[in-house]
Parts: C-alpha cells; structure tokens; sequence
C-alpha cells in the first residue's frame, strides 16, 4: 500500500484545490476528497491504479459532493447549486489535472492574514500537504482536540466572513506573498528546529517545506522571494542529518561531518539562490549566509566577509535583534572575538531579547573560543536560566561542563 | 455581504484642541466620499461616559449609568459596509482614521437590517453582550429560539428600531490597525474579554431615558447603550 500512500500524498492537495474552488467550501471539498481517497482504497488494489490518478480523485470526488448535496439539499443552499452547475459543466471538460491555480488560491486562502499564524500553519498542512490532525499534532506537540479545534475554527471564519479563495488582486499581491512564503517557512523551521517528536514527523515536515516552496516557484515564476525561500530551506536541509547526533544531540556547524551533507540539495540550492537576485525580502540574506556554510571547504575555509554583509543586509530588511546577535558571532569570526564582543554590546540590552538566551549564548560561546572559560561558564549558566528546549539546554550543559573542566584542568 | 465596523480608540480626558478636531473631521469626510459606495451606514458615538449599560435581561433589568471602568480603549464609532468579501471589507477599515490611532474590528453580520433613510434626530445603538462562552452560532436551535425572543422585541419597540444587525461569532472577527501607514491584522476582536460584541440595534428616542427603556426590553445578557452623535450625515 505504500506506493498508494505516494499517489495520495501528491494528489490530496490539488484535489482538495480543485473541490474548493468547485464548491466554494473547505468543508465539503475535505470531506469529498476524503470520500474519494477511502473509494480509491477500495478500488485500486482490486482494479490497479488508474492512469490519472488526480482526475480521478477530483471525479470520484465530485460526484460524492453532489450525492451528498442531494441528499441534504433540505439545507437548500442555493449558491452551492448554482456553483455546482455553472463550474460542474466546466470541470467535465477539463483533462488531466485540476489547473494549478486552483493550489496557489489554495495557499493564499490558507495563509490570509486575518488568520493568526497557527491556524494558517494548521491549515496548510491539513488542507494542502494532506496531514492527518493527528499527525499534525504530533508534529506541532500540540493535542489533536486543540489542533481540530483550530482548523475547524479558521474553516468557520473562511465561510462565515468570506475570506475569498482567490489569489489575490495585483494590488494586494506585494503585502500577501509574504504570507504565503512565511507560512511554508514555517512548515519547514517547524520540522527542522524543532528537536522535540518524533523524527519522522520532523522529517516530512522538513520535506513538506522544501516541497512547497519549490511548488510556489512554479506558480509564482516571477517571485524572487519565492526562489529565495526555496534556496534557503534546501540549504539548511542539506544539513539536516547531520546537526543532530546518534543520541539526539544538537551537533553546532562547526562539528558537523561536511561529507555528509547533501551535495544534491546545495547544488539545487545555489541554483535557487542565482535566480533569487533581485529579491527584497529577508529569505535572500539568509540563503547567502546558508550559501556560505555549505560552500566552504572547512569552518576556517568560511567567507565570514560574505556572512557579515549578508547580516548587514538582513538587518536592514528585518530589523530582528536576534539577527543582530547573530552578526555579532559573524564579526567576531571576522574580526577577532573582541571585535565580536563589542558588536554584542550594541544589542546586549535590547527589550525585545530581555527573555531569550541568544545573548548570553553567543556571549559565551565568544568568551569560549578566545579561552575565557571562566566568564564563558558564566554566561552558559546565565543563558540556561532561560527558557529553551530541551536539547538547547543540554548544548549548553555539554559547553558549561567543557568550560568548567578545562578552567580546572 | 454586510461587515460590521466597530472603531475603538483611547478616549481623551480633555477635548482635543480646534486644529486637530477639524483635522480629525476632514480626515472622515475624505473617507466617506471615497467609501461612499460601500457604506450602508455609520456614525460617531457619543463619549462613553454618558452611556448606559442594562444588565440582567428584559425580565429584570439593571441599568447602570457611565462612567464604567476605566478600559484603554472604548467604541467610539461604528460603520456598517457592503462588501464582496473580507478582503474588501478590510480594505475600507484601513481607511478608516480611528484605525490609525486606535482599531477596527470587522465582524461579519448576519440578517443586516438597514436604516430606510439616513438617519435624524436622535438616535442610540444598542451593542449587545453576551458571555464569550454563550455566544450562539447562527443556525443552530438556540439561535432559532433567540430570533423569535427578538422578534417579540421588534413588536414591541415598533419604529423604534431603525435597523441592526446580529454577528458572527468572535473567532469570525478581524481587528485592522494602522501604524507608520502599515495596516497589521489581528484574529479575533481587539479584547478577547469575558463579554463578546454579539449584535446591535440602531434606536430612536426622544431622549436617553426612553432609549433606554427600549434598549432594556432587549433579549441579551447584556446592552451597552450609546447615543449616536449625529455627525456623519448617513
């Protein structure tokens, strides 16, 4: 069955996308294309896969929806009729596949605005990468009755305030792509940070991401954003067996085994990054500063100068105090761990970082590599007084515990 | 479709000075002629201070005369808009002056009852409110047995009423502001309180006390009234 489990997971989304627009309405759309799978279940092993598998999700599909809406048509929903009849005639004809459009109406619907953030990540991994609630769940830590609630919920608020399944007009384009763009980050970051779960759940998320962002690409061939984001989640992924060891541990860039990353993954990466120029937004810093790790030969062989303007870049963009701290660790590398000491300064007592480790973190790690180990282990402690995850803080335990024994030794 | 706008700003402890006050009024004037033909209906709302609030339900009601808590920011006005979706909808709140002090909350309406004429002389909206964990989804049985208890209210306040509208539940609402000309969205109403924005009624009266009369006849937890101030000629 799993080669089936392949054919639905590509097919979910567009089929979902193309019921959507059909009937105008998530919930039928769902649940008609949950029908047809459950249909395919029963048929397809009996009588083979059939040659357009997507076509005949969407038909089988369809025709679920209208039996249903028969069969309940007390409720008298004479907009649905109306929509059934007028784009049903349409869809006859249509050959092959659902059009394309009908999944970037689909992203742009689920990542709207007027949703908050986790309801548009729910969403998303729900109604276009096809995830059962559970799963999502599972990969979100959250609890399924929490995870059902927010998607139910932001369906509601879709049908009942009307936000539109559309691609947005041109005008609204330039403040709604990043959204779109923000949301497939997250399913990506959401897999690929996260270290807590099971790993394989972090696994599909990470490629879940990975393969959005290239889909939006082909949607959207003129967004250079998009390119950028793609280049960025292909850079970080071609790390991503390597940044945690055999027992789970977070493994720092500086550790990891650079033969094992993936060679396949940079390549498509520095593609991406090349038809990327001339993006504004933030995904492009990144992606250059992602370039530079998985270019060099060595972490001594790394162009800190290139890293250095790209985080010069990136501030500007985003104005992130944590990018900022992060510049510091990059001029320090650059410049001396002095020089990376002071530019630490200049963000050391930002508000916006008064709760987060990512100070005293760096601070210490600056502290450690120019042999202050005393003041390094007093940072670390510093930094575990925060909150953070788990193998976060046995990172920094493992650090605090090297830096104690070397200042003793 | 029909949205509800409730604006909410800081109100001032003194009044604002000639300049900025006529700034302030251009500023809306500029909106409703570029928004003429979404709006249905809208108005300032007197200060809060002077409003009421009626608790307790039509059977034993509990007027309680404003000021009210201290709250950072009170409704201060309201419009009613016919757009085609939430897009839309949005887009005339960011236009609105208040959201760039203050915001907007857009709820969607449901069964928008319109004023058959602009509305003169004096007139109150009555903000109903119910607990967020009694909010009822239209459709369902108890919004069946709500509509009849409000149909029993419409008999009896005549042509008092002038129109109104009853709301989507909260998670429905979107609240736009305006900063540095950049508009940010919020999920949900500005407050996520324990009492939700549910409907409203626009009311005629000769003065507040008979306002307030009707207004307490109303089947809610909970009406906040306030007398419109007059100034949007809608």
């Amino acid at each position: 069955m799993t080669h089936l489990d392949g054919v639905f997971r590509r097919e979910w989304g567009p089929a979902v996308a193309a019921l959507a627009r059909w009937s105008g309405d998530l919930d039928i759309a769902e649940d008609a294309v949950q029908e047809a799978f459950t249909e395919a279940l029963r048929v397809w092993p009996r009588d083979g896969v059939p040659d357009r598998p997507g076509a005949w999700i969407v038909t089988v599909a369809r025709n679920r929806a209208l039996d249903r809406f028969r069969r309940e048509s007390a409720r008298a929903d004479k907009e649905f009729a109306s929509v059934t009849e007028l784009d049903g005639a349409r869809m006859e004809g249509r050959d092959v596949h659902p059009v394309r459009d009908d999944e970037l109406r689909m992203m742009f619907t689920c990542a709207h605005p007027a949703l908050d953030s986790a309801s548009r990540l729910a969403l998303t991994l729900r109604l276009i990468s096809g995830l059962t609630v559970p799963e999502i769940a599972r990969a979100l830590l959250q609890s399924d009755a929490a995870v059902g609630q927010r998607i139910t919920r932001a369906k509601h608020k879709i049908r009942s305030a009307n936000i539109p399944l559309r691609v947005p007009p041109a005008d609204l384009l330039p403040e709604r792509t990043p959204h779109v763009l923000g949301c497939i980050y997250s399913v990506f970051t959401e897999g690929y940070w996260s270290t807590a779960g099971p790993s394989a759940i972090r696994d599909e998320l990470c490629d879940e991401g990975v393969r959005l962002a290239g889909e939006l690409c082909a949607l959207m061939p003129d967004s250079r954003d998009a390119q950028a984001l793609t280049a960025l989640v292909l850079l970080h992924d071609s790390r991503r067996s390597t940044r945690v060891d055999a027992g789970g541990g977070l493994v720092p860039l500086d550790e990891q085994d650079r033969s094992l990353w993936d060679r396949g993954r940079i390549a498509r990466g520095l593609d991406r990054l090349r038809q990327a120029e001339g993006a504004t937004g933030g995904y492009l810093p990144q992606a250059v500063i992602a370039a530079a790790h998985a270019t060099a030969s060595s972490w001594a062989e790394t162009d800190w100068t290139l890293i250095c303007l790209a985080y010069d870049r990136l501030l500007t963009i985003t104005g992130s105090p944590v990018a900022q701290a992060n510049r510091a660790l990059a001029i320090g590398f650059r410049d001396g761990f002095e020089a990376g000491l002071s530019a630490l300064d200049e963000i050391a007592d930002d508000p916006r970082l008064a709760r987060s480790s990512v100070v005293p973190t760096i601070r210490a790690d600056l502290l450690r590599r120019s042999g202050r180990l005393s003041e390094a282990a007093q940072w670390y402690r510093i930094s575990l007084a925060h909150k953070g995850s788990a193998p976060a803080r046995e990172f920094v335990l493992r650090r605090l515990a090297e830096c104690e024994a070397t200042a003793r030794g | 479709m029909h949205y509800f706008a409730l604006l909410l700003t800081a109100e001032a402890n003194t009044s604002p000075d000639p300049d900025t006050l006529t700034a302030e009024m251009a500023a809306y004037q500029a909106f409703h002629t570029k928004a003429a033909s979404a709006i249905r209906a809208g108005d300032a709302l007197t200060s809060s201070a002077a409003g009421v609030r009626i608790t307790g339900g039509p059977d034993a009601p509990t007027i309680t005369d404003g000021p009210f808590a201290e709250v950072a920011e009170v409704a201060c006005g309201y419009y009613v808009f016919e757009a085609d979706n939430l897009d839309d909808a949005l887009e005339l709140a960011r236009g609105i002056p208040a959201a760039k002090h203050g915001a907007v909350e857009v709820w969607p309406t449901v069964m928008w009852n319109q004023p058959e004429q602009p509305l003169d002389g004096d007139n109150w909206i009555a903000l109903l409110l119910e607990p967020a964990d009694n909010v009822v989804t239209p459709g369902s049985p108890e919004w069946e047995v709500g509509i009849a208890a409000h149909n029993e209210f419409g008999a009896a306040a005549g042509d008092h009423i002038k129109g109104g509208a009853a709301l989507h539940p909260p998670a429905t609402a979107t609240t736009v502001r305006v900063r540095d000309g950049q508009a940010t969205l919020t999920d949900g109403p500005f407050v996520e309180g324990a009492e939700v924005a549910n409907g409203f009624y626009l009311l005629s009266a000769a003065d507040q006390d008979e306002a307030v009369k009707i207004a307490a006849m109303i089947p809610a937890s909970a009406v906040e009234v306030r007398q419109l101030a007059g100034v949007s000629g809608l």
